[in-house]
């Protein structure tokens, strides 16, 4: 079975990829490209997995991984933050699962998640 | 009392420029003025007694002599004062010397003056023409003496004029002694007067040095204030009481408080002014109570300006410190500077690498045939932009690096970390830009080496891949080894060791200046903004550590970066 996977991300073209990524990795992808509607949709969905970039519109990336960690539906639910900001890659250390720095290789998101989405189908 | 005697002395004074004119006339006015005195004192007592003994008023003829005599000498001693006052020279003691020698030889019968009780007389005009003319003129005194001796003998019957020749030799012998006990006078005073000038000289040259020191030191402080007062910079200085005793026109201006508010403040004063919140307020307060403390320099934020103040301890020439100077620099503008620097920094970052990552993404998509199926040919295209869109990444990475370095905003994350771990992951990252090259990429580590080390795990890593990447873009053929290893107990080094062209010695301190490359021409040929080498140097001395390079042209180089070993007790672990 296919496990729900959101992707929280404003750039269009990255946005594709990282579906794209998820997708190899047998996820079934929602895209999310506002952080308005990310609050909205973390409120009704059980993501097994968000990819959240921190740079959004409407809510920043910092509010929804507040969000998460207040919501207990989404106890288990895995936080990749994406961001081009090595510094601030830092300082998310404690609040995600994994910290990925832009550039982020299509090959390189998809064997990772592959390797957490298998992880998970055999608990 | 002091009034008569100030003005008898007036009267005796004689101004004069040469001093022993001077000397002389005022001996001889109170030679004169002695002589008036006694003539008055005789007058009236010849008055007195001639009134009480003759009351018929006859007079005998040596009486009438005597009270004319007298009034004469009277009569011309005033004249010869009053001449001495006015005539500059000679003149009148002179004159007074050949009265004295007509009136000798009047005052006794020829007979006395030339062999008896009265001649004695003679000596007189000798020694006083030795006092009160030049020396010399004694001997004229003697010689005046002996032609009115002789006249006088040749009045005397029986009296050959031979017989006088004991009595020159006398006068000649008085007058020597005369003239060199007045000589002997004349000498000492002239010495006396010599010392004088001398030491007068020496109080006028004196003077006029410390009134040019004077001058100088108030040209000297003139100056100082005109700086203090020119100057760009807020200058406030406090005693050691903490009370601010200069303050600059720049303070109030760059501070917008009136100068008589900070004058004769204290430091709590100053850091109780409005525009400075709780943070600013204790930073200035340390700044202040404790001058001279590193960093040197603070940002304070002020209202609406930003400062940068330092503070120093004012010292005396004895190296007692009596208070403090704190400086105030307009950073405002800087500040601004450096905030848009980061907020570029941060919008270069994001804005380069998003596009780089999606032209990585597409193309990796293509490649691993998420569209469909690819031939060769195709897949082959896709890793060439694949690998320059990674080389590009590599670019803005290093470029973003060194504005990070530069812009002082590199952090540091020191953990403990194994070297294996360090020469595996960069074997591992740079095997196949070797492979490609066709070089040979070997790397060592020596047993000394501790097993664990403490340090920036990704910052030696990004250190290392630099240094092989820089050696291996200068080699053609050969190898690359990289050696961890320890030089000395108390440190650990990383060395790059190629077989490259190396590196002409007069270019060997240049190397690690950003956008430098041996060779400028040679930038197009080995891709790269020479970036690589600037920043290896930049992270290792912001690492403590140092880094050298031995290189022979033609031969090869060596790149040797050392750090102090850490010691794993010093450091918490995460």
């Amino acid at each position: 079975m296919s496990d729900l996977a959101y992707v929280i991300e404003d750039d269009e073209d990255l946005s594709t990829i990282f579906s794209e990524a998820l997708m190899a990795a047998n996820y079934e992808v929602e895209t999310i490209v506002n952080g308005l509607t990310a609050h909205q949709r973390l409120k009704e969905g059980t993501p097994h997995l968000v990819l959240l970039d921190l740079h959004l519109p409407g809510l920043s990336g910092d509010e929804l991984l507040n969000q998460i960690h207040a919501d207990k539906r989404l106890q288990k639910t895995i936080v990749v933050i994406a961001t081009a900001d090595a510094r601030l890659g830092d300082a998310y250390r404690d609040s995600a699962d994994y910290i990925l720095i832009k550039p982020i290789s299509f090959t390189q998101l998809r064997d990772l998640t592959l390797r957490l989405h298998s992880r998970h189908d055999k608990d | 009392m002091n009034v008569v005697l100030r003005r008898i002395r007036n009267w005796l004074d004689v101004p004069s420029d040469d001093p022993d004119d001077a000397r002389r006339r005022k001996l001889l006015n109170i030679i004169l003025a002695g002589f008036i005195v006694l003539c008055i004192l005789l007058l009236l007592t010849l008055l007195i007694w001639l009134q009480f003994t003759k009351p018929s008023n006859e007079w005998s003829a040596d009486e009438k002599i005597l009270f004319w005599s007298t009034a004469g000498l009277l009569l011309t001693s005033i004249l010869l004062f009053v001449a001495n006052r006015l005539v500059r020279g000679w003149s009148a003691s002179g004159l007074f010397i050949v009265f004295m020698i007509i009136g000798i030889s009047f005052a006794d019968q020829p007979e006395q003056l030339v062999t008896g009780r009265s001649l004695f007389l003679f000596t007189i005009p000798i020694f006083l023409a030795s006092m009160l003319l030049p020396s010399w003129t004694a001997f004229i005194a003697a010689l005046l003496d002996m032609a009115i001796l002789a006249i006088l003998a040749r009045q005397l019957q029986n009296f050959p004029l031979s017989s006088l020749f004991p009595t020159y030799i006398g006068l000649a012998f008085i007058s020597l002694l005369a003239w060199l006990s007045a000589r002997g006078v004349e000498i000492s005073l002239r010495d006396l007067r010599r010392l004088n000038i001398e030491l007068d000289q020496r109080v006028a040259d004196r003077t006029r040095e410390l009134s040019a020191s004077l001058a100088r030191e108030r040209i000297e402080a003139g100056r100082s204030i005109a700086i203090l007062e020119s100057i760009t910079d807020g200058v406030i200085v406090f005693d050691i009481h903490g009370k601010a005793i200069v303050v600059n026109p720049a303070t109030t201006q760059l501070l917008n408080l009136p100068r008589d508010q900070v004058i004769n403040s204290s430091i709590s004063d100053l850091t109780r002014s409005k525009g400075l919140d709780a943070n600013n307020r204790s930073i200035l307060g340390d700044l202040l109570t404790n001058p001279g403390q590193q960093p040197a320099s603070y940002r304070l934020h002020w209202g609406k300006k930003t400062f940068s103040v330092s503070s120093a301890q004012v010292f005396d020439t004895e190296e007692t410190p009596i208070g403090t100077v704190a400086i105030f620099r307009d950073y405002t503008h800087e500040a601004e500077i450096e905030k848009m620097k980061d907020t570029i920094l941060a919008t270069v970052s994001h804005e380069l690498r998003t596009p780089l990552n999606a032209i990585l993404g597409h193309v990796e998509m293509l490649k691993e045939a998420v569209y469909g199926p690819i031939n060769e040919r195709q897949a082959r295209a896709s890793e060439r932009v694949i690998s320059n869109t990674h080389r590009l990444l590599d670019i803005v990475s290093d470029l973003l690096d060194q504005a990070q370095i530069q812009a002082g905003k590199m952090s540091l994350k020191i953990h403990p970390f194994k070297p294996n771990d360090l020469l595996d992951n960069v074997l591992g990252l740079m095997f196949k830009t070797a492979a490609d090259k066709h070089l040979a990429l070997t790397g060592e580590i020596e047993p000394e080496l501790p097993e664990i080390l403490i340090g920036d795990l990704r910052r030696l890593q990004q250190i290392l891949v630099n240094l092989v990447n820089n050696a291996l873009k200068f080699t053609e053929k050969g190898s690359v080894h990289i050696r961890l290893f320890c030089p000395d107990r108390k440190h650990w080094a990383m060395e790059v060791q190629d077989t490259g062209m190396g590196i002409p010695e007069d270019e060997q301190e240049h190397i690690f200046d950003p956008f430098r490359q041996v060779d400028n021409s040679m930038t197009r040929k080995y891709a790269g903004f020479g970036l690589g080498l600037s920043i290896v140097n930049q992270l290792v001395a912001l690492m403590g550590g140092d880094v050298a390079v031995k290189s022979t042209v033609g031969v090869g180089s060596v790149f040797t970066v050392t750090f102090p070993i850490v010691q794993t007790g010093g450091i918490q672990h995460e």
